[in-house]
């Protein structure tokens, strides 16, 4: 029986959601950040979208917000020229580090011992969690604001993405930039898939797919709308893709086909992604909110709970919320 | 009009969001316990040095708490950064002590009715209690 996809609304934020990322799985579930507008990111749990905390610090907008595999250490770039590292467990601010300019992007390394930070000020830093007051090394080559800078190939490499249209891929020793793509537009969002090497861009209306060691591409969708995210499953079977006509999309990774479509959100998606056991993607909304949305839909998941219609109208239904039916013009 | 023929899928209740009341992060949660060190521990000799700091500090703490209550309403002189000295009547500090309000405030520039000192640029502060 086919049902209905019910995502989950998160509030608690107050501006626009531009970013967000999964932890790792832990003993004690996985965990999502979500960098908001109103610069205070929030900690919630993975399945279920309930909120643990707020890291309370920034001083501005927060652009770039990430958390380390183990879910113990967040990292958070914001507007008012810092990128700080927060303890996750008790959201405790442990470091704040000076930049020059606002910063976009922060990313830790497999072992959570190096930051990489990118913004405003075109340069990417990589900071020594160790050595906290030590400079940190620093590569600088983009001719615009950097947008997103990512770990890859077991830390050895960076991607970046800059508002000067290009992508780079950067040794982390030689700090020179090892490949360059260039586009026609800027490019919206990057996720790097270690599992597989995958790297997956957007830009305009496209959704690419490129090898992280080669930058080839693989293969690359047009969607009906501007896309600002894309996110791909972790067994690569399908992606999901939201942007500027608030919509999600969910396409199949092997044909390529448009399998499904959700609205929901009130406003442009800015980033979207998947969990890290694929049961579920979240997004986040210009509108303010997080979403999270099934990958199969009414299987019995986190607060998801599959219903056969006998239980329905019995006396056990009580305990379930069954939002109800809409109407579309 | 279309009206969806597909049955939504049901969910247990809605997502938490946040207290209002606090930043969140439950001490009491599974989690918390098992991955952060307690405050308080079992005895042991490094656990009673630990206390002991601890008790110092809270004293501290409140010593400079009160002195802050005390200072309320006085004319305080204020060392700053950059040799700058100022004096002014202490309204009160913000929850951090990242700010202090003041009222009549004499600078070389002349007095200000009211303003707020960067807690970070002052070096001391004295009055007479």
């Amino acid at each position: 029986m086919a049902m209905r996809q019910t995502p989950l609304t998160c509030s608690g934020h107050t501006r626009p959601v531009v970013d967000l990322a999964f932890s790792g799985i832990t003993p004690y579930g996985y965990f999502l950040i979500s960098a908001c507008k109103d610069g205070k990111p929030m900690l919630r749990q993975g399945d279920t979208g309930d909120w643990i905390g707020t890291f309370l610090g920034h001083k501005g907008a927060v652009w770039g917000a990430t958390l380390n595999k183990e879910a113990t250490k967040a990292a958070t770039a914001a507007a008012d020229f810092t990128a700080k590292v927060w303890d996750a467990v008790t959201g405790d601010e442990v470091l704040t580090l000076a930049h020059k300019h606002i910063v976009k992007s922060v990313n830790f390394t497999e072992d959570s011992n190096c930051l990489l930070t990118g913004g405003n000020d075109k340069v990417l830093r990589i900071y020594d969690l160790g050595k906290p007051e030590a400079e940190p090394q620093e590569i600088a080559g983009h001719t615009s604001a950097i947008k997103k800078a990512l770990w890859c190939n077991n830390d050895q490499q960076i991607l970046s993405a800059a508002e000067d249209k290009t992508i780079r891929l950067w040794d982390k020793n030689t700090k020179e930039a090892v490949k360059t793509l260039s586009f026609d537009a800027s490019v919206s969002s990057m996720e790097y898939i270690p599992d597989g090497e995958i790297l997956v861009i957007t830009y305009g209306r496209t959704i690419a797919f490129y090898s992280a060691h080669s930058l080839d591409l693989i293969k690359a969708v047009d969607a009906p709308a501007s896309i600002h995210s894309a996110s791909l499953h972790p067994e690569k079977d399908f992606f999901v893709a939201g942007g500027d006509d608030f919509k999600l999309y969910k396409y199949d990774y092997t044909t390529k086909e448009e399998m499904e479509s959700y609205k929901g959100h009130f406003g442009p998606i800015h980033c979207v992604r998947f969990s890290p056991d694929g049961e579920l993607y979240a997004s986040g909304s210009e509108d303010g909110t997080l979403r999270l949305w099934q990958t199969a839909v009414g299987k019995t998941y986190g607060l998801w709970k599959c219903v056969l219609p006998e239980e329905l109208s019995s006396e056990n239904s009580e305990a379930l919320y069954c939002p109800p039916a809409e109407i579309k013009a | 009009m279309r009206s969806s023929m597909k049955t939504p899928v049901s969910v247990l209740r809605l997502p938490r969001g946040p207290d209002p009341n606090s930043r969140g992060f439950d001490p009491n949660s599974p989690r918390f316990i098992a991955l952060c060190p307690t405050t308080v521990p079992s005895s042991s000799s490094s656990g009673s040095a630990d206390e002991g700091e601890q008790r110092l500090r809270a004293e501290l703490r409140e010593r400079f708490l009160r002195t802050l209550l005390l200072m309320t309403g006085k004319r305080v002189r204020f060392d700053m950064h950059e040799h700058v000295r100022v004096h002014a009547r202490f309204g009160a500090s913000d929850i951090d002590v990242l700010n202090l309000q003041v009222s009549d405030l004499e600078t070389p520039l002349g007095v200000q009715r009211e303003a707020l000192l960067r807690c970070q640029d002052v070096i001391a502060c004295s009055f007479e209690a």
